[in-house]
């Protein structure tokens, strides 16, 4: 089949990144551009989030999800950017070429000088963390029991256990008291929340939610719908403590037990992928290893805020921008390696063009622990190029420390990324 | 009153079905379970096993060979997709060699095609196999299907052919006419030999097939002082995304061998799906309950552990270095129906003409169905004197599906039906086009796994996060439901509570 569209720049998703990369590209000078969003309307997964705490960075102002979306919808009417809604993209190759579907329009290829992949992310289920136990009614994860509640307008169950302490978990245990479900527990398989601190007291401390930590669900038991759980404290090697099983009733065990980036069109394209980030291995300009192709958002990490995703979003679109227009520098002398040393998770980028295009080099990484009175550092070699203190940390928050660009200019790598501290578990 | 009456409808109570539409029967399907393949048929590999390894002068062997060849000519008829791709058995020590060899013998008696093929010539069959392995026993009539579609499939051109089915229908007592006395009996009508009894109904009828599967027993011992038992038997399969599919082209499976602990296993097995995912698996435990969906850890961790040693092995690795843990997108399991006879049960009872068993039917029971379905429903045919249909519709066109498709075919599709451009299940690209033919077809899915079975709709690696909201509201639309009618798999199993703000009304109140 042949082309049937060209364009300069194709936003695979039309969620918190897509959205906000296709404003950016605008605001830098790009006119031809086209949103593919498989849902039938803009905005992902922020449709579903009418909590509030979003946009404190992004706009100083206290938002909903709905209403953050809303406001790159807006924007993207205002510059009237193309989009097209129940659009599936079926194949992406490594020439620049995206085959999609729509009811409409029927089998596409399009072809485009500059792709930005922002796909975002899926939940972890209960079946990749390994939960044994019956199938049955009553076992979802959190966001699709945000979609039944807050878009279609049912409650999943009376009372319900949460595995794991994700962000989304949290928002959903308070949105269920509110609603007048009993949440049983929060059963957490490591001895910190994975959300964020606010979370966890707005949600889970403010509404008397009891949290077992160090603990997992054993067994889910029941018929035709979930009846019961049984939770066991884990020992030293995250093992099962038989003596310590706990039943607990309930009809609803939802998972929230993390997020899992949404890369098979990335894999399929054959873009080099990251193994420790799970998502693609970008350079500075989120740039992967197709020249042209870019990956940002959840997509290509998981990130705690969506004001970040924004922000890294726009920042992706500047470079795809100046890739387009033929201003980006992509004469290859070699790359300077980003490892995660000690304390750090997996750190975005995974390289830096020794020639670096940016005036300065952000990294994002989520710390392994929590710590007190830490302090994260950039090195390379024995030379110190960034240094942050920070009174504490916790790994669902993302840490961000960045690189002047001429530290890095001409340096041959790695640049190892670590945090020291007090461990506070 | 009904001339035969086929209580379960798994993959051999469909096919018996399928087999007595073609004749000028009155026939009666009852099952037990909210839908069609609710039982052992539905926790299955779908291997279509070549019969190299039963027994021989069993009922498995007697079955198992005819029932493979059966299998294929019935998917191409019934338009089943399936893939004719061998069975590669490997041993890696003598112990191994000895089995294979045992093997061989078995299925020259058999009648099965089995070669023995040791290393290096293997490599031939399979050139990225490790050289660990000293031979392997390649069977080339060995396949997988999908053991959901091939049920649905015989169910719906029986049902076309004008056999009439009853869901949710357990048979609670079976009343036999020369056991009753004249007054009784008299309440009988004329011919009858049977009333087999349902929570609703009472249903006479002159000849009954028991392919209860998992309850064969149970059906069995209402009737035939002859009595058997089920043991059923757990067995949990782990699911491999799509990724390697493309790698792994037969069935691969280790050589028979006793357990450490105890017990034999016929060996672990790797299989391709025809959906593109693979199937890891599987163990067997002897439980209590045979309706248990029930996995442990440990079993799981068996089959984990085990293909974490294997896999340097296997033609696998050669893609992928190391066991690809993160794939893992699905866990199951369910009960295989053992018979304390170690074999299936077939035929009538001495003491119970009239009524056929088709029991026992663990594995490769949904390879010899075909065969067991055509030889008990042979059994009715004969006895009852039927004469052949002139109009038997012996073929059923499948919805198409919209992931195999070249482009220049989906292009069609859209242009057709604009439904089929609608990705319903992202990760199994199942289109809204599909998803309504599952419903509206004869005897269509009426719950979230119904449809999940027949269109594969939430069996990617979301299992169901992303789609099942929408199904629930397909569903609605096409069953003209209420969304908190909507279950999972039927009963109890409603996916929704309440409406929102109605508990907190509740409470307050």
């Amino acid at each position: 089949m042949n082309i049937t569209k060209e364009t300069d720049l194709l936003i695979i998703g039309g969620g918190a990144a897509g959205m906000s990369t296709a404003v950016s590209a605008y605001e830098n000078g790009i006119r031809d551009i086209l949103i593919l969003e498989r849902n039938n309307s803009l905005g992902g997964v922020l449709r579903q989030c009418i909590h509030n705490g979003f946009g404190l960075h992004r706009f100083k102002e206290d938002l909903t999800g709905v209403e953050f979306a809303q406001r790159y919808i807006d924007k993207i009417k205002e510059y009237k950017i193309p989009y097209m809604l129940e659009c599936f993209v079926i194949d992406l190759s490594d020439d620049k070429v995206v085959t999609c579907v729509n009811p409409s329009e029927g089998l596409m290829k399009i072809k485009a000088k500059a792709i930005i992949l922002a796909m975002g992310c899926r939940e972890r289920t209960r079946n990749n963390i390994l939960i044994p136990g019956v199938r049955g009614a009553g076992i979802l994860t959190a966001g699709t029991a945000q979609r039944y509640l807050n878009l279609e307008g049912y409650i999943p169950g009376r009372s319900v256990v949460i595995v794991g302490s994700g962000d989304i978990g949290l928002i959903m245990a308070r949105q269920f008291v509110l609603e007048g479900v009993e949440v049983k527990a929060v059963v957490e398989i490591m001895p910190y929340s994975g959300g964020l601190p606010r979370n966890m007291k707005q949600c889970i401390e403010d509404f008397g939610i009891p949290v077992y930590y160090n603990s997992s669900v054993t067994k889910i038991s029941g018929r035709e719908r979930v009846n019961s759980v049984e939770v066991c404290r884990l020992d030293e090697n995250r093992r099962p403590i038989p003596e310590t099983a706990m039943k607990i009733d309930c009809d609803t065990v939802m998972i929230s037990a993390g997020l899992i980036p949404e890369n098979e069109l990335t894999e399929q394209a054959g873009i080099e992928m990251s193994s420790s980030t799970k998502g693609a291995a970008v350079d500075e300009c989120n740039m992967t290893s197709v020249p042209g192709i870019f990956s940002c958002g959840n997509v290509l990490h998981v990130h705690d805020l969506v004001d970040f995703v924004a922000e890294e979003a726009e920042e992706t679109a500047e470079y795809a921008a100046s890739y387009i227009l033929g201003n980006m520098d992509v004469s290859y002398s070699g790359t300077i390696e980003v490892l995660n040393g000690e304390g750090a998770g997996p750190v975005v980028p995974c390289r830096i063009n020794r020639n670096i295009r940016a005036e300065s080099a952000n990294l994002m990484f989520r710390p392994r622990n929590k710590y007190r009175d830490a302090v994260i550092t950039v090195k390379l070699g024995s030379r110190i190029l960034a240094e942050q203190k920070s009174i504490a940390l916790t790994p669902g928050e993302m840490c961000r420390i960045s690189v002047a660009g001429d530290k890095l200019s001409g340096a041959a790598g790695p640049l190892v990324v670590s945090v020291t501290g007090t461990i506070n578990n | 009153m009904y001339d035969v009456i086929v209580i379960g409808a798994g993959s051999v109570g469909s096919s018996t079905a399928r087999e007595l539409s073609k004749y000028k029967l009155k026939t009666l399907v009852l099952e037990r379970g909210h839908d069609i393949c609710s039982g052992a048929s539905k926790a299955n590999t779908g291997m279509i096993h070549a019969g190299y390894d039963p027994l021989p002068g069993t009922n498995e062997a007697k079955f198992n060979a005819p029932g493979n060849r059966l299998m294929y000519k019935l998917c191409d008829e019934l338009d089943v997709p399936y893939q004719k791709s061998g069975t590669t058995i490997f041993a890696t020590d003598d112990s191994g060699m000895e089995e294979l060899r045992k093997l061989k013998r078995f299925a020259v008696e058999n009648n099965v095609e089995a070669e023995i093929i040791p290393y290096p010539d293997l490599l031939e069959k399979q050139p990225d196999m490790g050289s660990e392995v000293k031979a392997i026993l390649w069977v080339p009539e060995g396949g997988v299907t999908n053991p959901f579609s091939v049920t649905f499939a015989l169910a719906e051109n029986a049902y076309v052919n004008g056999v009439e089915f009853r869901l949710d229908s357990e048979v609670t007592g079976i009343d036999r006419a020369d056991r009753m006395d004249s007054g009784q009996r008299s309440a009988f009508p004329d011919g009858a030999n049977f009333v087999v009894h349902t929570k609703d109904d009472a249903i006479a009828c002159r000849m009954i097939v028991n392919c209860a599967g998992l309850y064969s027993d149970v059906i069995n011992n209402m009737v035939s002082d002859e009595e058997f038992k089920i043991i059923p038997r757990f067995g949990a399969h782990v699911i491999l995304d799509r990724k390697l599919s493309s790698k792994l082209t037969t069935t691969l499976m280790e050589t028979p061998h006793d357990l450490p602990g105890g017990g034999h296993t016929k060996g672990m097995a790797i299989a391709p799906s025809v959906g593109g995912t693979m199937l890891l698996g599987c163990d067997a435990t002897e439980v209590k309950d045979p309706d248990t969906t029930e996995w442990t850890m440990p079993s799981v961790q068996q089959i984990i552990d085990y293909f974490k040693k294997a896999w340097p092995i296997l033609p696998l690795a050669k893609e992928c270095p190391e066991f690809p843990e993160d794939q893992i997108i699905a866990v199951f399991g369910g009960c295989r129906p053992h018979a304390d006879t170690n074999d299936f049960v077939i035929g009538e009872p001495d003491d119970a003409p009239g009524f056929v068993n088709a029991g026992g039917t663990e594995s490769p029971a949904f390879a010899s169905s075909p065969a067991i379905g055509e030889y008990v429903a042979h059994i009715c045919i004969d006895r009852l004197a039927a004469e052949k249909k002139d109009d038997f519709n012996p073929y059923r066109k499948g919805k198409k599906i919209f992931r195999t498709m070249t482009d220049d075919e989906k292009q069609q599709a859209i242009s057709e039906d604009p439904d089929y451009a609608r990705i319903v299940c992202r990760c199994e690209m199942v289109t809204e086009a599909e998803i309504r033919d599952a419903i509206r077809r004869p005897l269509g899915a009426r719950s979230v796994a119904g449809v999940k079975l027949r269109t594969r709709a939430g069996m990617g690696r979301c299992q169901g996060g992303f789609c099942s909201p929408r199904v629930v509201e397909i569903l609605c639309e096409e069953l003209g439901l209420n969304p908190l009618e909507v279950t999972q798999c039927g009963g109890n199993s409603q996916i929704l509570a309440a409406p929102a703000c109605s508990l907190k009304a509740e409470k307050e109140a």
